[in-house]
């Protein structure tokens, strides 16, 4: 059997106690069980006896222990205690510090892993929908939204555990075709990352990821709740809402500072499976397991947050993929984004725009799906009322999804911040579409974390 | 037509948007020093005895106290101590260093650590003498401290060339209420 050594701090916190403590508080707890144990013995069998002076022999035995580490820890004590003057310059203070976990946690075995423990620290959001619409064929529903579990785990200093469960209900809606059941509820792990953070200019993420593409799609990941709306703009839609970015991502990633001073500037460069290409497009969207070709998709992002304007970011990315539908030739896939969206606690504008190009192999023809929003916010008090104007235009014979069409328009809304933890948020949509009538929809949401 | 005038409006509203700020006030006068009421304290900004660094500036403590750098020079990561909420020493860290109040500090970090920018939310303590021990027990921690609550067990980092019993100091803390 193995002893753990005693940690740094609770040889410290040992160091408070001296003889006397001892003497003078386990002796009467000795007197004590002392006494009961010759009142216990008229009570109890022979065979009893036996044991309790058994007992009685090893609690002095540990006195004998504890007496013999008080003296090490005193003497410990008076080499460890250095003078040192302020503000004369420092010196080193000869007792070994502790590690953050050790301190934090208290456990003795820092280096060991302690399984009676768990890493694990999670926090929740969720949200609930009122929404109606005067689309044909759409009711005015409630509607449970994302379910999503966010889990993070200190693995060591260097290493971290992050991912996203999320428990979501209804239809899959894949560039416009539809698949599932409409009060169905389905999970997807839409984050799965192991980070290793060796510098401030170095960090290294593998995993299933969010895609470096502009600016919303790492900020607010699958939170309502840290959105000011009642939902993501359409350009930044999930693969399986309807949006036509390859939102998510599995592969790796490598990010950090570059040293530019005050202008802040950051990278992201990342490689993965890009998304699916093989018909039907109806197939999960993005490629967990199996990529259906060996090429990889890579993007590149630059941004800078300069100290001059506090809450500023500038970026811009360019993604590019190769796409090989089946029966199709193979599509070059490439996806420039920019951004620059300012963000206070009292007040936000995020501006983004990009284009999506495809150009199929063999063909002359280029298909470009430009589109772009622009959100503004103000708050006052526990109110923010908000606007945002999207648009997104897809060619009529886009290769890769041609049912997105043309779609534009404002949305205003408030979001009211009922407690730190809980919003409210009251949404109109007009939202214009090419050769369809305009929607006009309605939205009343609560999103929460806990 | 209408992607021109809608691209137009995007680069027209961030130019305006940057524009407006660089009318306002900058952030180097938000940040001048305060003047210095008789019976306040200087708050020291501590750090361990085996931290290299001696002196940071106001726009590098403030990304420090912010999540947005993890990593000391050296290496080391770098681990945030904050007061409770409500003492006077926090209030004073969030309106001169982080210039937010406590709702928007606790947002900032529960969204950084949800984006995975900040790795480790801060550890916050009860009293100086926890800060103090917690500092000199871990390598890569900040934290900070009234300067009577200094010892020689945490060192002191200057703050923009000054120490906390230099002139011109930024960080001052309001006396304590005796309960």
């Amino acid at each position: 059997m193995k002893f753990s050594s005693p940690s740094p701090i609770r040889v410290r916190l040992a160091l408070k106690l001296n003889r006397r403590i001892i003497v003078w508080r386990i002796f009467p707890l000795l007197l004590g069980i002392l006494v009961n144990a010759t009142i216990l013995r008229a009570q109890q069998p022979v065979d009893a006896a036996a044991a309790d002076k058994q007992t009685l022999q090893h609690l002095l035995q540990r006195i004998d222990q504890l007496e013999a580490r008080v003296k090490q820890l005193e003497a410990a004590k008076q080499q460890a205690a250095a003078p040192v003057s302020f503000p004369s310059p420092p010196v080193q203070v000869s007792a070994p510090p502790v590690s953050e976990t050790e301190l934090q946690t208290d456990n003795a075995v820092p280096e060991r892993m302690d399984v009676s423990k768990t890493l694990l620290r999670m926090r929740g959001f969720g949200d609930i929908t009122l929404h109606g619409d005067n689309q044909r064929h759409d009711t005015t529903a409630f509607s449970l939204g994302q379910l999503n579990l966010f889990i993070t785990s200190d693995i060591s200093e260097k290493f971290k555990f992050l991912s996203e469960i999320v428990f979501e209900g209804g239809p899959d809606n894949i560039y416009g075709e539809t698949r599932g059941e409409n009060n169905t509820f389905g999970v997807d792990v839409e984050r799965m990352v192991l980070q290793y953070s060796h510098s401030d200019y170095f960090k290294f993420a593998v995993g299933r990821y969010h895609t470096a593409i502009g600016y919303y799609n790492t900020a607010y990941h699958h939170s309502t709740w840290f959105q000011t709306t009642t939902g993501r703009p359409f350009l930044f839609q999930f693969e399986d809402r309807g949006g036509i970015l390859p939102i998510h991502t599995v592969g790796a990633s490598v990010s950090g500072l570059i040293p530019s001073g005050h202008l802040g500037l950051h990278y992201v460069a990342e490689v993965g499976n890009g998304r699916a290409s093989r018909s039907p497009i109806t197939e999960e969207p993005v490629q967990n397991v199996v990529d259906d070709q060996n090429h990889k998709a890579f993007n590149l992002a630059l941004f800078a947050r300069p100290d001059a304007v506090r809450g500023l970011q500038v970026g811009f990315s360019a993604y590019r993929d190769l796409l090989a539908p089946v029966n199709l030739p193979r599509i070059g896939e490439t996806i420039l984004a920019a951004h620059a969206v300012l963000v206070r606690s009292k007040f936000e504008w995020l501006n983004e725009a990009l284009i999506v190009r495809h150009a199929p192999n063999g063909v002359p023809r280029v298909f470009n799906t430009p589109g772009f929003y622009t959100q503004v916010s103000k708050q006052f008090g526990s109110y923010r009322p908000y606007f945002r104007y999207q648009y997104v235009n897809a060619p009529g014979t886009e290769p890769v999804f041609p049912d997105v069409g043309l779609r534009q328009g404002p949305s205003f809304g408030l979001r009211y911040d009922a407690s730190e933890t809980v919003a409210v948020k009251l949404q109109y949509d007009y939202t214009a579409l090419r050769g369809q009538p305009a929607v006009n929809a309605l939205a009343l949401q609560v999103g929460f974390t806990f | 037509m209408r992607r021109l005038a809608g691209l137009l409006f995007i680069l027209a509203s961030a130019a305006f948007s940057i524009a407006a700020l660089s009318f306002g006030p900058t952030p180097n006068s938000r940040l001048l020093p305060r003047p210095q009421i008789a019976s306040e304290q200087n708050l020291a900004v501590v750090v361990n005895l085996s931290n290299p660094v001696e002196n940071l500036s106001m726009p590098e403590l403030r990304r420090i106290f912010l999540g947005e750098r993890s990593h000391w020079p050296n290496g080391r990561r770098i681990t945030l101590v904050m007061m409770e909420p409500g003492q006077p020493e926090r209030a004073v860290v969030l309106r001169d260093i982080c210039q937010m109040n406590e709702t928007d500090f606790n947002n900032h970090f529960l969204h950084g650590v949800f984006t995975g920018e900040v790795l480790v939310s801060p550890k916050t303590l009860a009293t100086p003498v926890g800060v103090r021990k917690f500092v000199f027990n871990v390598p890569g921690a900040i934290g900070y401290l009234r300067v009577s609550d200094l010892d020689p067990t945490v060192k002191a980092v200057r703050i923009d060339e000054r120490g906390p019993e230099d002139k011109g100091y930024r960080l001052h803390v309001p006396p304590r209420t005796a309960k």
